[in-house]
């Protein structure tokens, strides 16, 4: 049957090659069309499996929740120069808007109106009601905003009338006294009460993250008020803006997202659309990038950059794009120089690269058909079936020009070639084929699809060699007929020895001398099994990224911010359940913050406790007199509080370098400088010299900053003591809109590791208790250890499903099992040393290069299976033949997948290149394994 | 024959006999106790913690203890930023005072804070067994003998008493069967007590003044996944100590 098939392809080919090259046209074409439809996700989750809880989740998250797709600016600069370029680029990104779709869609309203025109001649009403909400989205889509906030301030607003409801009980009891006062003296005095009582009260206090961020928010209230009151105190010259700033500040923090050094400010752009809509991402990171160059030229002193969910796809589908064209090029010239130089020729080559152009675009059509999208790891698709699908054109370009050098015609040269060299062709592919396809029962929809699509794609290539290159051979070979007549015979087949005969003069000692073969492969092998059980998983998903913004600013927030962009993400069902997850969350050691809306809504019972002690404010702040002056004889008492303020910081200090709370210790240097550096500043002391230094100015300087200060303070604290309720739907749209969805029944909970995710150990350990809190968790972190597991399992079952598969597929073949299981033995230790060479090598295990193991098993089995079908068919004594021959065509059909696979080495995505070192390395051992081993084995037989 | 029988079953009835001598929970856990509260003593001290930025610090420290641990006090030798700060735990570690040279003040810190870290470090005041606490806090279980960091050891479980506010719901605890040198502790989440929260490793056991003193101990956070090495330099045992001494004017010396 297959016999028939091939020669009837063959007599085709021959008698109507012009027929032949329309299929070809023709197919070439349709697949083109599918081509089109291929789109590229560079997205983690999409290589999970679909029912995977966590990616259900963490699609949900994205769906619903725009806060969970984001743009961040990175700026960095000096304080007020990064201040004032986020005050002018926020409402700059506001205002960006998608144009790049206003043709097509005006296209498709007016086809719409033009309808609707025609609707109303026939008085259809109710299907133009149907249409024209159709006209109103399309309508929408035009001039797109893309933005629709940009968070870089906390809202103030919120918090001038509700900050004390929002306080903790316990921080409230220590802190009240604060509030208590208006003027200076007072408030100082209460300050300090209130800083040994909350630090001194509970060591605790400080010692998590979240309260260690707390205490350098207090103190940065503390370090802004001093350098007021040292500029009040110098020049007299304070306005009252800065007054206001200086008590906002001290009662509500920082309203910039400052980095600790203050040299560093994040603005966080939520979008108008999810990660789902490619086309924005695509245009709103360019209209981004655009917006911050723009600003930049008048900010020469400032730095920015582009990083977040929305950059971070962007560069990845750009670079993918770039890589997936450059790479194919390269394998593509690489094969083609090989190919001239081993057959010393370059028209055969020429016909067999076109061959893999055509093969190549099928193999992509087929893709779109099969599965529409390539992910990360199935975008590698032409450069595998590249590497693979050359072999077929040797072979058939090989066994074509043999026999037409000793003088058949073209007719019998390629229905002989189909027969030979089509049969072996056919069995091989099929053989990796079905290897390919054995991953479509793993788990893991990147392992699945890697399956299908290469599988798919090798059929493909193999069809574009049985009906492409054949139709160019027969072309060219009627050409040389023609002009062979024309000179009357005079030009012949220059038939050129082109086998290695060093690889058969290799083969064959070693077969005499087995006993050295085994013995080598055994200590190799030892050699290289052992460096494999060494090799170890790389955690760090950045070492796969390509070397751009969006991946390396994820560092400078990680140093300047000491917070992980990587975090897990958690949705709840009511404000209740998120407040619970997050107190659970916040007590695990691998957590250092959670953000949730429970912060914003304090539940019934919590409001009720807090009350009390907020009324006991009012009450005290309302009826305190404000004075309107420091006067002299209060100097002494204003001296010993800013005395005993020094002391306090000095031990919050000494307490901070003891606990080994480095922030807290830092903030503190700033203010009373640094105790191993006598030349450091202590701003605290300069404003005691002030005082000391000029009496009667500090008087004057004190009274007039008080004057401003303490009806302002007042003022505030009286706005912020209400004891009203705070409903859930009384929050501000922007608060509402960051930590819930649009129905209002989700809350999204975030949770930051308070550890580095790209170190394994500590990456397991926070999944696990993040899962362990509550099952619903994913985000990178949960997902990336799944997608591991996943992989490892995937790997293990891939590698042995396909083992049987190819085994039963070659006892098919040989129909002895002794001789499937003889051509196993160099693939099953190539895989081995594989790995080996991997671990000496560098190349870690990740989740792309464990791919290349279950591949390896379908790619390496054609070695062992070439040799052994030589072997058999020359017979006993022949071993040189079959190495110097045969021997030659592995080799160069291992150097053709090598070149392929090692194209990808200069990809600009770094997993890519880790991917295809392996490869590489693996076609490299099977190939090792098939020369080394099996002469030793053959040569045991015969003997 | 026959007095081969007999031998086998003197033997056989001798068993559960020397089964009964075997020490229970009650009695290793006492000898444990009485190992970690001796009367008094001094010793000079290397603990390295991680700083929240991930730097590893290095403090060298004095401490008396008196009162079977009753009363303790520390004094920072190094590095020279905290030299002189000195801390004072009365009560079992539940009042604690503090003295700081550089503003020459006093300052009490909350009581009931044995629960709470010590110094940056990831020992709480409560994890050495302050007082009698693995007697009064935990109900002791003998569980099968074990080879633990290359000593034969009791194994005990002990779990936290109804009544207890103690910050873990079980204890493991490997006794060394020749010193009852408790050489590894495992400590169980307050609310899970199948989550394994710290686990403290001694070694390099050494006798002095006739009693056996691990002069290393690490503790392993698998919460927070870090680790604080607490190095003995120098230790003596039963040493003449005055009451002045935990005081805070013998804070200040």
């Amino acid at each position: 049957m297959r016999e028939k098939i091939l020669k009837k392809l063959a007599n085709w080919h021959t008698s109507y090659p012009w027929r032949m090259a329309l299929v070809v046209l023709l197919l070439t074409v349709i697949f083109a069309a599918f081509t089109r439809r291929l789109s590229i996700t560079m997205r983690t989750s999409d290589l999970l499996p679909e029912r995977n809880p966590k990616v259900i989740q963490f699609n949900k998250i994205i769906d619903e929740f725009t806060t969970a797709t984001n743009l961040i600016v990175v700026v960095q600069g000096e304080e007020k120069r990064i201040k004032e370029f986020a005050d002018k680029l926020a409402p700059q990104i506001l205002e960006t808007r998608d144009t790049s779709r206003n043709d097509s869609l005006q296209r498709q309203i007016d086809k719409l109106q033009k309808k609707i025109d025609r609707l109303k001649a026939k008085e259809k009403e109710s299907k133009i009601a149907e249409l024209q909400p159709e006209i109103k989205t399309l309508q929408s889509q035009m001039n797109f905003k893309l933005f629709q906030r940009v968070d870089y301030k906390v809202d103030v607003d919120f918090l001038r009338n509700h900050m004390l409801m929002l306080i903790k009980e316990d921080d409230l009891k220590n802190m009240k006294d604060v509030f208590m006062d208006p003027n200076l003296i007072g408030l100082l005095t209460n300050l300090n009460n209130s800083m040994e009582k909350e630090y001194v009260g509970r060591e605790e206090s400080i010692s998590t993250r979240e309260k260690e961020d707390g205490a350098v928010s207090f103190l940065e209230g503390i370090q802004n008020l001093v350098l007021n009151l040292q500029k009040a105190t110098g020049d007299g010259d304070i306005s009252d803006e800065e007054i206001e700033i200086a008590v906002d500040k001290l009662l509500f923090g920082e309203p910039y997202a400052l980095s600790y050094d203050k040299k560093a400010l994040i603005l966080n752009a939520i979008p108008n659309f999810t990660l789902m809509d490619r086309n924005f991402i695509m245009s709103s990171t360019v209209a981004v990038q655009a917006v911050v160059d723009n600003l930049l030229k008048d900010f020469p002193d400032v730095e920015a950059g582009l990083c977040g969910a929305i950059p971070k796809e962007h560069d990845e589908q750009i670079y993918a794009l770039r890589s997936f064209g450059y790479t194919t090029v390269i394998a593509f010239i690489a094969i083609l120089l090989l190919l001239m130089i081993s057959f010393r020729m370059w028209v055969a080559p020429v016909f067999a690269v076109i061959n893999l152009m055509f093969g190549v675009l099928w193999a992509l059509g087929s893709a779109a058909v099969v599965v529409g999208q390539l992910n990360m790891i199935t975008s590698m698709l032409a450069v595998i079936v590249l590497g693979l699908g050359i072999d077929f054109s040797i072979h058939l370009i090989s066994g074509f020009t043999e026999r037409r050098a000793a003088g058949d015609t073209i007719a019998v040269a390629m229905e002989s070639t189909f027969l030979k060299s089509g049969k072996g062709i056919v069995t091989g592919a099929m053989t990796t084929a079905c290897a390919f396809y054995a991953l479509v029962v793993s788990s893991s929809r990147a392992m699945k699809e890697m399956g299908l699509v290469t599988g798919t794609g090798l059929v493909a290539i193999l069809l574009a060699t049985m009906l492409c290159l054949p139709v160019m051979l027969v072309w060219r070979e009627r050409l040389r007929d023609r002009r062979r007549e024309r000179r009357k015979g005079v030009e012949r087949f220059v038939e050129r020895d082109i086998s290695f005969r060093f690889l058969g003069r290799a083969g064959e000692w070693l077969s005499k001398n087995y006993a050295f073969s085994i013995v080598a492969s055994i200590v190799l092998s030892a050699l290289l099994i052992w460096s494999a059980s060494r090799i170890r998983w790389d955690y760090d998903y950045r070492n796969m990224e390509p070397d751009v913004p969006s991946i390396w600013l994820l560092d400078t927030i990680m140093e300047k911010f000491d917070l992980s962009m990587d975090y897990a993400l958690v949705l709840a069902d009511d404000v209740s359940e998120s407040y619970d997850l997050s107190e659970k969350y916040r007590e695990l050691g691998s957590v250092a913050i959670t953000e949730d809306i429970s912060v914003f809504v304090p539940s019934e019972e919590q409001q009720k406790k807090r009350i009390p002690h907020i009324k006991e404010v009012l009450e005290k702040i309302q009826s305190a007199r404000v004075k309107q002056a420091v006067l002299p004889g209060e100097l002494s008492v204003l001296r010993d509080e800013i005395g005993r303020l020094e002391m306090n910081i000095m031990e919050m200090q000494d307490m901070a370098f003891i606990g080994g709370q480095d922030k807290v210790d830092n903030k503190c240097k700033e203010i009373v400088g640094d105790p191993e550096n006598p030349n450091s500043k202590n701003i605290i002391q300069d404003l005691l010299q002030m005082l000391y230094s000029n009496v009667s100015a500090s008087a004057r300087g004190f009274s007039n900053f008080q004057r401003n200060f303490g009806p302002y303070f007042k003022e505030s604290v009286i706005r912020m003591s209400s004891t009203e309720s705070i409903q859930l739907e009384e929050l501000p749209v922007t608060i509402l809109d960051r930590y819930s969805n649009r129905t209002r029944d989700q809350f999204l909970i975030t949770v930051y590791p308070a550890g580095s995710i790209y170190d394994g150990e500590f990456l397991n350990k926070f999944a696990a208790d993040v899962e362990r809190v509550s099952e619903k968790a994913t985000g990178m972190p949960p997902l990336f250890v799944a997608l591991l597991k996943i992989f490892g399992r995937d790997g293990r079952n891939a590698i042995i499903l396909t083992l049987v598969v190819v085994f039963f597929l070659l006892w098919v073949d040989f129909k002895k099992p002794g001789h499937a299981l003889m051509a196993m033995i160099p693939l099953a230790l190539g895989v081995f040393w594989m790995v080996g060479l991997m671990n000496l090598t560098g190349i870690q295990l990740s989740m792309m290069t464990v791919m290349g193991l279950p591949l390896i098993i379908g790619i390496g089995i054609d070695d062992g299976v070439h040799i052994l079908h030589r072997w058999r068919s020359e017979g006993k004594g022949k071993i040189q033949i079959v190495f110097s021959s045969t021997g030659k065509a592995i080799f160069l059909t291992s150097l053709t997948t090598m070149f392929a696979f090692g194209s990808l080495m200069f990809s600009a995505f770094p997993g890519w290149g880790m991917f295809g070192g392996s490869l590489f390395l693996g076609v490299a051992a099977c190939f090792l394994t098939t020369v080394i081993i099996l002469p030793g084995i053959l040569g045991i037989i015969e003997k | 024959m026959n007095k081969l029988m007999i031998s086998c079953l003197i033997a056989l009835l001798l068993v559960p006999a020397l089964y009964g001598q075997e020490l229970m929970g009650e009695d290793i856990v006492q000898k444990v106790n009485d190992l970690f509260n001796v009367e008094s003593g001094y010793a000079k001290a290397k603990m390295t913690i991680v700083t929240t930025s991930g730097q590893k610090r290095t403090f060298i420290y004095d401490s008396w203890s008196k009162n079977k641990g009753e009363k303790n006090l520390v004094r920072y030798l190094e590095p020279r930023r905290v030299k002189g700060q000195a801390t004072l735990m009365l009560n079992n570690a539940d009042d604690i005072w503090m003295y700081f040279p550089r503003t020459q003040r006093v300052r009490k810190l909350a009581s009931h804070a044995k629960k709470q870290k010590m110094q940056g470090s990831d020992f709480s005041y409560e994890d050495m067994g302050s007082g009698d606490a693995f007697i009064n806090d935990f109900s002791p279980k003998r569980l099968k003998d074990e080879k633990m960091e290359g000593y034969d050891c009791y194994k005990l479980e002990l779990t936290r008493k109804p009544d207890s506010d103690v910050s873990y719901s079980r204890l493991i605890m490997w006794v060394i069967k020749e010193n009852f040198v408790p050489v590894v502790i495992d400590y169980y989440d307050e609310d899970d007590p199948t989550l394994q929260e710290k686990r403290l490793v001694e070694s390099d056991i050494r006798v002095i003044d006739d009693i056996p003193t691990a002069m290393k101990v690490v503790m392993y956070n698998k919460n927070d996944n870090t680790q604080t090495e607490l190095e003995l330099l120098e230790v003596k045992y039963n040493i003449t100590l005055e009451d002045s001494m935990f005081t805070e004017r013998g804070l200040k010396k």
